[in-house]
């Protein structure tokens, strides 16, 4: 099979276009990351106010902080139920480094990665013109206005995972387009082993990788694409061998229909045979992905518009999504002509990225729906919708009056939708304050955990993310319920 | 630059300026929380009694650490309160936070001093019909009360505060 990588509309020509230098930038990329770095600042300063959560955050410090590195890292090859031992490694180095300043460090990380993100978002984009540059705003606030992305800022885990993987995902299509080096297939394995060892997820980032390559993106060479491909059956052999299940209907409940199911109601509905719950879950994924509903498995604002209700975030959410799909559907028809003969330009390698990795994702969350496990799909979506909304602003100017007017007008309402839910992810960090008053109750979360801490280092550990949390980092000013009551998903 | 047609810089700004708009919305608020006059919000809590009054654990454990005493009375802001209510002892606000896991934190730093106390709470929990806190008091106390009088020692501070202001 062959594949030809031409250039399209939306790419520019020569060696460096529109006043571009060496290194890609022009008037327009700079401007581009320097309003990237301004939401940064935005979403790092309401992340910086949220200290360690205290379940699988504490909990989880003192796992990592027993024994040595290695010895850790190798025992959580012999979990029963996940394969997740890098997840450990990294919260293990970062504890090490941090030298008791557990807030700045983990916390600060978290920020880290956000601003890492942003950066390869742009590098993504590759914004060289003016009409790049202005569907930066919006691919941004799509990016962080997601609902997949929630869980990737809310979570103040030591080390969000699922912010890690996106990170992951976001790399491997920049090392997968960018111009052919022997060391990109390196990084691209090495990229691939992080990602699979931290969690299951992970594994999307071989899906990048093939997804670009059969695009005709050959940053990674066939050999280093057909290496992932060798990984990712290790992977499977790895956990073969080392008896690694996947998880159960008993595990946890998951959302169906208009409500929410515990677990034991999924066994006695799907015990026999889980195979349409599982259908289910994936058919909801790419449901959820496209146009923000169903939310886990429920169908929420369908039921709220069913009880006679309008929930306005959840209105937004909707029409938001639907209007992004739609821009990205339009986007892949005028395109079709060149898809056929297999002509793809940047833009439409990052589309087809999207699309393998959408399915792959929805495919994972088989198990149980989640939003946040769409995230590496959720934020290649923000990624899409940018290069398709510039493809849109280029065919614009040659539109009949009615259409540009129609047009203009629908723009319109996905940037003011997208908008609104980017200032809603900031407002609910915000109301996130439960982190800090988790650190008021703790001691009656351990006893109710059945928990008594005797280890000095435990006791120690959890005084000092006490005082983090009360004291150091006290929370700021709630808001109050009936000016944000609308930000609120139903 | 090269010059726009005129529908696509329209296009333009209508993608561009709502997102802009919503980021500058964002950094707004950020200076604004920085220069300590929140947006959305009620300000920071000025006492103990207030944080208790918000349920805000955290505040009041922080608060409690800086030797606020959670028995005295203290002035409430009536747009938190949104009641008559307008002087009442930390313990008091805790109990109309109707969260019991407020009125543990304090019994957990001992601030429930005696059993006079935890009386009055627990009357003054029957007075609001707070089960949960009622059901938790309960556990250590029993109480015969005059329904209605623990509720009243509070209005009646908090009337007499009023008073004092309005001689003032």
């Amino acid at each position: 099979m062959t594949s030809t990588n031409t250039v399209g509309p939306s790419d520019e020509v020569g060696a460096y276009p529109n006043g571009s230098t060496e290194l890609g930038l022009n008037q327009w990329t700079v401007l581009s990351y320097a309003y990237a770095l301004l939401c940064v600042v935005g979403l790092g300063y309401f992340l910086f106010d949220s200290p360690i959560q205290v379940s699988d955050g504490f909990t989880n410090l003192t796992k990592a902080a027993n024994g040595t590195l290695g010895s850790l890292v190798y025992s959580e090859f012999f979990q029963r139920g996940y394969l997740r031992p890098l997840l450990w490694g990294h919260t293990r180095v970062l504890f090490d480094l941090s030298s008791g300043h557990y807030f700045e460090w983990f916390r600060g990380w978290h920020v880290a990665q956000v601003a890492l993100l942003s950066v390869l978002f742009v590098r993504l984009v590759r914004p060289r013109t003016l009409l790049a540059a202005a569907v930066v705003p919006l691919g941004l606030s799509v990016l962080v206005g997601m609902h997949t992305f929630a869980g990737a800022i809310r979570e103040a885990f030591p080390i969000n995972t699922f912010m890690t993987i996106v990170l992951c995902s976001f790399a491997a299509a920049d090392l997968a387009l960018g111009q052919p080096r022997w060391w990109r297939d390196v990084a691209a394995a090495l990229l691939l082993v992080f990602a699979a060892l931290t969690v299951e997820s992970g594994l999307l980032v071989a899906v990048v990788g093939v997804a670009a390559y059969l695009a005709g993106a050959k940053g990674v060479s066939r050999y280093g694409v057909a290496a992932q491909v060798v990984l990712i059956t290790g992977y499977f052999l790895l956990r073969f061998v080392l008896q690694i299940g996947a998880p159960g209907l008993e595990e946890r409940s998951s959302g169906f229909g208009f409500s929410s199911l515990e677990p034991d109601e999924l066994v006695a509905r799907f015990g026999s045979n889980p195979t349409p719950f599982h259908a289910y879950n994936v058919l909801c994924s790419i449901l959820s992905l496209l146009f923000s509903e169903p939310r886990g498995g429920t169908f929420v604002v369908t039921s709220a518009l069913v009880r006679g209700e309008l929930p306005p975030a959840g209105v937004v959410n909707v029409v938001s999504s639907v209007l992004a799909t739609m821009m990205i559907v339009l986007f892949v028809w005028r395109r079709r002509d060149d898809w056929r003969v297999r002509r793809f330009d940047r833009a439409d390698q990052l589309v087809i990225v999207f699309g393998a990795v959408a399915l792959a994702n929805a495919a994972i969350s088989y198990g149980y729906s989640k939003d946040v496990i769409l995230s590496p799909a959720g934020a290649l979506f923000a990624v899409a919708l940018t290069v398709s909304a510039r493809h849109a602003l280029e065919w614009i100017g040659g539109a009949p009056r009615l259409r540009v007017a129609t047009s203009v007008a629908l723009l319109a309402v996905l940037s003011a939708g997208w908008g609104v839910r980017s200032v809603s992810a900031h407002m609910w960090l915000r109301a996130g304050a439960a982190t800090h008053a988790e650190w008021a109750y703790i001691d009656s979360w351990l006893e109710r955990q059945g928990q008594v801490l005797s280890d000095p280092f435990a006791i120690d550990l959890k005084r000092r993310l006490q005082n983090d949390a009360v004291s150091r980092h006290p929370m700021r000013p709630a808001l109050r319920d009936d000016a944000v009551w609308w930000f609120y998903e139903p | 630059m090269n010059r726009e047609p005129p529908n696509r810089a329209l296009a333009v700004l209508a993608i561009t300026a709502p997102s802009l708009l919503a980021t500058v919305a964002v950094l707004t608020f950020l200076a604004l929380d920085l220069a300590g006059r929140t947006p959305l919000s009620h300000g920071p809590v000025r006492n103990i009694a207030e944080a208790a009054f918000l349920a805000q654990g955290s505040e009041v454990l922080r608060l409690f650490r800086a030797r606020e005493d959670p028995m005295r009375a203290w002035p409430v802001r009536p747009e938190i309160t949104s009641s008559a209510v307008m002087r009442v002892t930390a313990l008091e606000a805790a109990v109309w936070s109707r969260r019991a896991q407020v009125i543990e934190l304090f019994d957990r730093q001992a601030a429930i001093v005696d059993d006079e106390t935890r009386r009055h709470l627990l009357c003054l929990a029957h007075d609001l019909r707070v089960q949960e806190v009622i059901d938790y008091l309960s556990q250590r106390a029993t109480a015969d009360c005059t329904p209605g009088e623990a509720l009243e020692i509070v209005l009646a501070r908090s009337r007499e505060a009023e008073a004092g202001g309005a001689s003032r």
